[in-house]
């Protein structure tokens, strides 16, 4: 379904969070490229930096974040320089985003199709009938009847508001949609339903997706490759089979250990021993060393750089590779 | 509409409720007010006299005839004669106070209201900046000033010392009240100082109520998606935040009602206006119970319809409570 076509280059991306005191660096030197019609998966532990990447590839990071270091490159151009009108555009009509809570990204007191015409609107020429035929064909894409396009938010069931947003993000076609765990608010078979709609769409319309949940089952299934972060930094991207199959790095074979397996039976899931370092207070050498089993003295005092291992179609940072 | 049936039902049930205390407080007090009048008069009065004033007063025969007497009044909108305007019936000084009240405190209350919250989405949007920094302490501390300090010093500086203003009524009394436009600018002229003192004594709370409103309301996510779809600011500050935190204002807003008619009281005895708060006050110093009684009512009919026209108001802009009460 991918193209070998890089849609969206990241390097040394980092993000810091301005503290009172002290400066928080959630995200540091993270580099990866999303190619074209390819659905990414961004992996790992609660407040490894997940979120922070990707608001800082729509270029929504606030205050107090700031984007520090790195470049986004997009389709050749550089993101980080848009300004005014330029990053307007880009934002929605070429990347756009699906937020993680779906009962609360529409606004209760008015009606959905305003909602969404309004983006199109925005964005397009396209005003009255036009912008509104529009958004009734963006409903039925989604599976909702055109007749609920007036319908208020508390009307719809969770999944069809989440599927609203999803209608939203996708209304002006464009070629990247970032998605911070879409479903985690939404019961296990409406995630399914959704999910399923999503890789439907997908094929259709053949935008990029970047995904971000916490089911490591659901990401290896929808994504085409991983990319799985670590207190801040990236530690692994491989084809998303091999993240169960052949993980390379420690901590991806702790996370794939953590959860429970596709098929088979169910066996007892070993969680990851410790817990992730604060931010504030980094280990010298690896992150993860602190954690490993198999730590070398090596990894406690240098940190492992980033490198590329073709033969496995895989990056890893890790002294055991070497 | 089931919803709006309830309340009404429900506001008509709690006006019953006080038009029946209202009927039964003063009889349960030692003395009817014949009493007080024979002994202010010190006995002056003959007991054929006294039956008389008792019946024009409806204290006499049984309770329940009395009751009768007295919701047949009501319903004819009959008072009573007033004792400190005598033989003016309570009901036309009720009604001549009250429209001067109106005047004062809906003016009072939509000027307040526009300029508070327009100040409060304005210091929301630019919050942290130099309006807000300054004005929003600044009017909360105005909001803390008792109405009679503001209005004895815009009296003091404006009527008395540089003589900009009148010393007091509606308007001038060489002018004939009607519909012109020269009596309208003297009723507006004679308004100003009790108007502005009402108002700058109570926007700063609707600055305050819209601002912190709208600050929560600027962290939800529907807000940070309308910002990342790129709609221009005035959009996302109207549609998508102002929308949603109007709505408890205007809940306050008709809980205040009832707060800025006892408010107007201090303003209008200042600004010697002819309003209810004026005449009340004059009545309780003379002990006029039929006048206290009527404005208690209007009191109590005034606070119960703006709690229903707030419902109304609730009702059509906010689509959530529209269904939850279609049900
Ligand atoms: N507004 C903020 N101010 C300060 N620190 C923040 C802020 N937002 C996030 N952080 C910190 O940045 C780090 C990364 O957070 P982020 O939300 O990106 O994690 P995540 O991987 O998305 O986690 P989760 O899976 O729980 O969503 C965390 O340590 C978090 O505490
Ligand atoms: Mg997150």
């Amino acid at each position: 379904m991918s193209s070998d076509r890089v849609l969206m280059k990241v390097r040394d991306l980092t993000v810091d969070y301005m503290g009172d005191f002290e400066v928080l660096r959630a995200v540091e030197n993270v580099s990866f490229d999303i190619r074209e019609g390819e659905a990414f998966g961004l992996a790992g532990e609660s407040g490894c930096g997940k979120s922070t990447v990707a608001f800082a590839l729509a270029r929504l990071t606030r205050l107090p974040g700031l984007v520090t270091g790195g470049a986004i490159e997009f389709g050749g151009e550089d993101v980080l320089g848009f300004t005014g009108d330029r990053l307007r555009a880009y934002r929605w009509r070429e990347v756009s985003f699906v937020f993680q809570s779906a009962m609360n990204a529409l606004n209760p007191v008015i009606p959905a199709s305003e909602q969404i015409i309004d983006a199109i609107e925005t964005h397009t020429g396209k005003t009255g009938d036009a912008a509104r035929k529009r958004a009734a064909e963006m409903f039925e894409l989604v599976g909702i009847h055109p007749d609920r396009l007036d319908d208020y938010p508390h009307q719809f069931s969770g999944g069809m508001r989440q599927r609203i947003c999803i209608a939203i993000a996708l209304c002006l076609n464009p070629k990247l949609i970032i998605m911070d765990e879409p479903t985690t608010a939404l019961d296990v078979v409406v995630q399914r339903d959704i999910i399923e709609q999503i890789v439907a769409l997908k094929a259709e319309l053949g935008f990029s997706v970047l995904f971000i949940t916490h089911d490591l089952g659901l990401m290896i299934e929808f994504c085409d490759r991983i990319g799985v972060m670590y207190a801040g930094e990236m530690v692994e991207i491989a084809p998303a089979e091999a993240i169960l199959t052949a993980p390379q790095h420690p901590y991806t074979r702790a996370l794939g250990r953590s959860f429970p397996p596709l098929s088979g039976p169910r066996v007892r899931m070993e969680g990851i021993a410790g817990s992730p370092p604060d931010l504030s207070e980094l280990p010298v050498g690896c992150r993860f060393a602190p954690r490993c089993g198999e730590a070398l003295p090596l990894c406690r005092h240098a940190a492992p750089a980033m490198i590329s291992y073709p033969e496995k179609r895989c990056q890893a940072a890790c002294h055991l590779l070497q | 509409m089931r919803f709006l049936m309830r309340r009404l039902g429900f506001y008509l049930a709690a006006f019953a409720v006080a038009i029946t205390l209202n009927f039964f407080i003063p009889r349960w007090m030692p003395g009817d007010p014949t009493t007080r009048i024979f002994l202010g008069l010190r006995g002056k009065l003959t007991p054929q006299a006294m039956d008389a004033l008792r019946a024009s007063y409806g204290y006499d025969g049984n309770l329940w005839d009395q009751f009768m007497v007295y919701l047949g009044n009501l319903a004819h909108l009959d008072f009573g004669v007033s004792t400190t305007n005598f033989p003016e019936p309570t009901s036309s000084l009720l009604f001549y106070s009250a429209v001067w009240t109106l005047l004062l405190v809906g003016l009072a209350t939509a000027i307040s209201f526009v300029i508070g919250i327009g100040m409060g989405i304005y210091s929301a949007w630019n919050r942290g900046g130099f309006f807000d920094s300054v004005f929003t302490p600044v009017n909360v501390m105005l909001n803390a000033f008792t109405p009679a300090i503001v209005a004895l010093i815009l009296f003091y500086a404006f009527s008395l010392q540089w003589r900009l203003f009148p010393l007091g009524r509606a308007h001038d009394l060489g002018i004939e009240p009607a519909l012109t436009f020269e009596f309208i600018i003297n009723v507006l002229y004679h308004a100003t100082l009790p108007v502005l003192s009402i108002v700058i004594v109570t926007f700063g709370s609707w600055h305050l109520g819209m601002r912190n409103t709208m600050i929560g309301l600027l962290n939800e996510d529907f807000v940070a998606l309308a910002k990342a779809k790129g709609l221009s600011d005035q959009r996302i500050r109207y549609r998508y935040v102002a929308r949603n935190a109007i709505l408890p204002q205007i809940t306050a807003l008709a809980l205040t009602v009832g707060y800025v008619l006892g408010g107007a009281l201090i303003t209008e005895y200042v600004f010697n206006y002819p309003g209810l708060g004026k005449f009340t006050l004059s009545a309780i110093q003379a002990r006029d119970y039929s006048f206290i009684q009527a404005q208690l009512l209007l009191l109590t009919a005034s606070v119960l319809i703006a709690n229903l026209i707030s419902d109304i108001l609730n009702l059509i802009l906010d689509p959530r409570l529209r269904s939850r009460t279609q049900e």
